[in-house]
């Protein structure tokens, strides 16, 4: 059995690790330069009071390595573009050339064959992906000191969390070349509703794991400028505003209008606010958050994938292929 | 005491989504002989052998392969079937000596030196790729590998209706040799009757889903009777013993089985061909049919 799993998925899993390794040669190659920046490392400059050193090197990092952003958003599909093509053919290849006749009749009982497959296949896809997440969160380091935290270009590819996705793109692969019993289909459905999945839970449900802290903070009079957000900018901001005498919220366009209030006589805004008992109001999720996040999400996405695997355990069982 | 047979099926019905594919079939298959599966398209022949080899699951009765049910996909009921599907499929990118490593890693007992000797003489290489090789190449791959396996049960659906003559011959030659060889049972499906004889010595018709005919095709023959008398007009096919009635102008022709009855005055009595026999079972309608399964004696 092992000599045919890797006969008969050699290609895909060595085009796969060639894949993997170029994506983690070239991240190496931009990063380094980008890590040089930061000699004494870039934990050194996430906590003020900043150094001298440290303003330039952020404002270098800004400049020229924004392009960074978009590199980062696109690694997101790889967990999908590492288990959709051992997933979909998995099945659907042999029942496309009608090969499940000829494997499922050998003496190895077909659900012993497809757990096989899976737990190698699964295995291969979680591993690859750990190593990518291994290196991206070397990679990605030093644009901690610009945030994302929470989002897609952070919490999306370091942790735990894209190997839970990847066996969830996994899963669903397979399951959608049972349904759909054609390679290229099931791997264009099995996208489809990854990434329908992927943006709900990280887009619209993720905020939400955990009830949010809200913080309510005076305005010192005469401290500069209105700071935005929390002091760590890793933490994801829900909603932020104001909060006048009267316990009213002021977000959106009415914070905007108070903001422009404030600065309007020329003098510190920190005063007028301060003087008109406004305070700053902040509902965010900390980063210290962020393996208890990891832990939920891994969990989600674990969940799905073995619910769909084992819908394909039952689909086979019945076989009416 | 009769010995265990081969296959034997229950009251075996499959039903995908609303419409059955096979409904209340009994049959049962001698052991260590060849039998032919024969029936149009769409009657249920591929539902049949494959609910017989495991990969279907039937909707209700039971199916015994040697007194063991293959729906419970166990090793040692798969170790007794070959099943060699429709088009031969085969792992195209494979090479002929990788298929055979397929085979030893998936079985019990496979017999890679028996499967070799018989390409390598048949001048096919170990070296070539599956999906390179001709149409009955192919086959004779995949009937080695299938009876590499040293199965008790070999079943084969239309093995030979993509092949032209001369590889159909090779193919039919192979398979006749394996089942001199030793304890094997043959059933495979074909819709080619009249090569039917050379090859079989069981029949089993199927038709609208239900088995029609089942029997030794030696006793099959010798039981039926084609009629010939003076034109009747009233319609005969009530009777449970006449399976078909023709009319020409003057004569009517009766196919009938119990063919050692006495016959009426002015009748004669003629050998039916097999060819003659299986058309006429299926050209009976579905209505005929129900209820009437009938086992030789």
């Amino acid at each position: 059995m092992t000599w045919m799993m890797w006969r008969q998925h050699r290609s895909e899993a060595l085009a796969l690790a060639i894949f993997v390794g170029v994506v983690a040669m070239v991240l190496f190659i931009l990063g380094r330069p980008m890590h040089a920046l930061f000699p004494l490392g870039s934990a050194h400059c996430l906590a003020p009071p900043l150094d001298q050193a440290c303003r330039s090197a952020l404002v270098r990092l800004q400049q020229d390595y924004g392009y960074s952003t978009a590199v980062l958003i696109l690694l997101n599909f790889a967990p999908y573009a590492i288990s959709g093509f051992l997933g979909a053919p998995l099945l659907a290849r042999e029942l496309e050339a009608g090969t499940w006749q000829l494997v499922w009749t050998q003496a190895v009982p077909r659900r012993r064959w497809l757990a096989f497959k899976v737990v190698a296949l699964g295995t291969v896809s979680v591993l690859l992906a750990a190593g990518l997440s291994a290196v991206i969160g070397w990679y990605r380091r030093p644009l901690d000191l610009l945030g994302g935290g929470f989002d897609i270009t952070g919490f999306d590819l370091t942790g735990v969390a894209p190997m839970a996705y990847t066996l969830f793109a996994f899963a669903l692969s397979v399951a959608a070349g049972a349904v759909l019993r054609r390679s290229l289909p099931a791997a264009a459905g099995a996208f489809v509703v990854f990434l329908a999945m992927r943006f709900t839970v990280a887009g619209w449900i993720r905020p939400h794991f955990v009830t949010p802290v809200t913080r309510v903070e005076a305005f010192v009079p005469g401290s500069g400028d209105i700071t935005d957000g929390t002091s760590n900018v890793q933490d994801m901001i829900l909603d932020q505003g104001f909060i006048d005498a009267g316990g009213r919220h002021i977000t959106g366009l009415g914070a905007v209008i108070m903001e422009g209030k404030a600065r309007e006589g020329g003098g510190d805004p920190t005063t007028y606010l301060h003087d008109h008992g406004i305070q700053r109001w902040v509902v965010y999720q900390p980063i210290e958050r962020y393996w208890t996040f990891q832990l939920i999400e891994t969990v989600t996405f674990v969940g799905l994938a073995v619910l769909l695997l084992a819908l394909v355990f039952w689909r086979i069982r019945r076989s009416a292929f | 005491m009769r010995a265990q047979p081969a296959l034997r099926t229950r009251n075996v019905g499959k039903r995908y989504r609303e419409a059955w594919a096979l409904r209340d079939c009994t049959l049962e298959l001698p052991p260590g002989r060849v039998s032919a599966l024969v029936g149009p398209n769409g009657a249920g022949k591929t539902t049949l052998l494959r609910l017989s080899v495991g990969l279907l699951t039937p909707t209700v009765g039971s199916v015994e392969v040697f007194g063991e049910s293959p729906t419970t996909n166990s090793v040692r009921a798969l170790s007794r079937i070959g099943f060699l599907a429709q088009d031969h499929p085969l792992y195209r990118q494979f090479t002929v000596a990788d298929l055979l490593r397929f085979g030893r890693s998936c079985n019990v007992r496979f017999d890679h030196e028996l499967a070799a000797r018989r390409l390598t003489q048949l001048g096919i290489s170990l070296d070539a790729r599956a999906g390179a090789l001709s149409g009955g190449q192919q086959s004779q791959v995949a009937l080695a590998l299938a009876l590499a396996k040293r199965p008790n049960l070999l079943v084969l659906d239309e093995p030979m209706s993509s092949l032209d003559p001369l590889a159909r011959q090779e193919f039919q030659q192979t398979l006749m040799g394996a089942v001199a060889d030793g304890e094997l049972t043959v059933l495979f499906s074909s819709h080619a009757v009249h090569e039917l004889e050379r090859v079989c010595d069981h029949l089993v018709v199927i038709n609208h889903g239900q088995v029609v005919l089942s029997g030794d095709i030696d006793s099959l023959l010798a039981e039926h009777r084609l009629l010939v008398g003076p034109r009747i007009e009233t319609d005969p096919r009530g009777s449970r013993s006449v399976v078909e009635v023709k009319h020409s102008d003057r004569h009517s022709t009766l196919l009938v089985r119990q063919g050692a009855a006495a016959i009426m005055p002015g009748w004669q009595a003629n050998p039916v061909g097999l060819e003659e026999l299986v058309l006429a079972y299926l050209r009976r309608p579905v209505d005929l049919e129900a209820g009437s399964h009938k086992e030789p004696a």
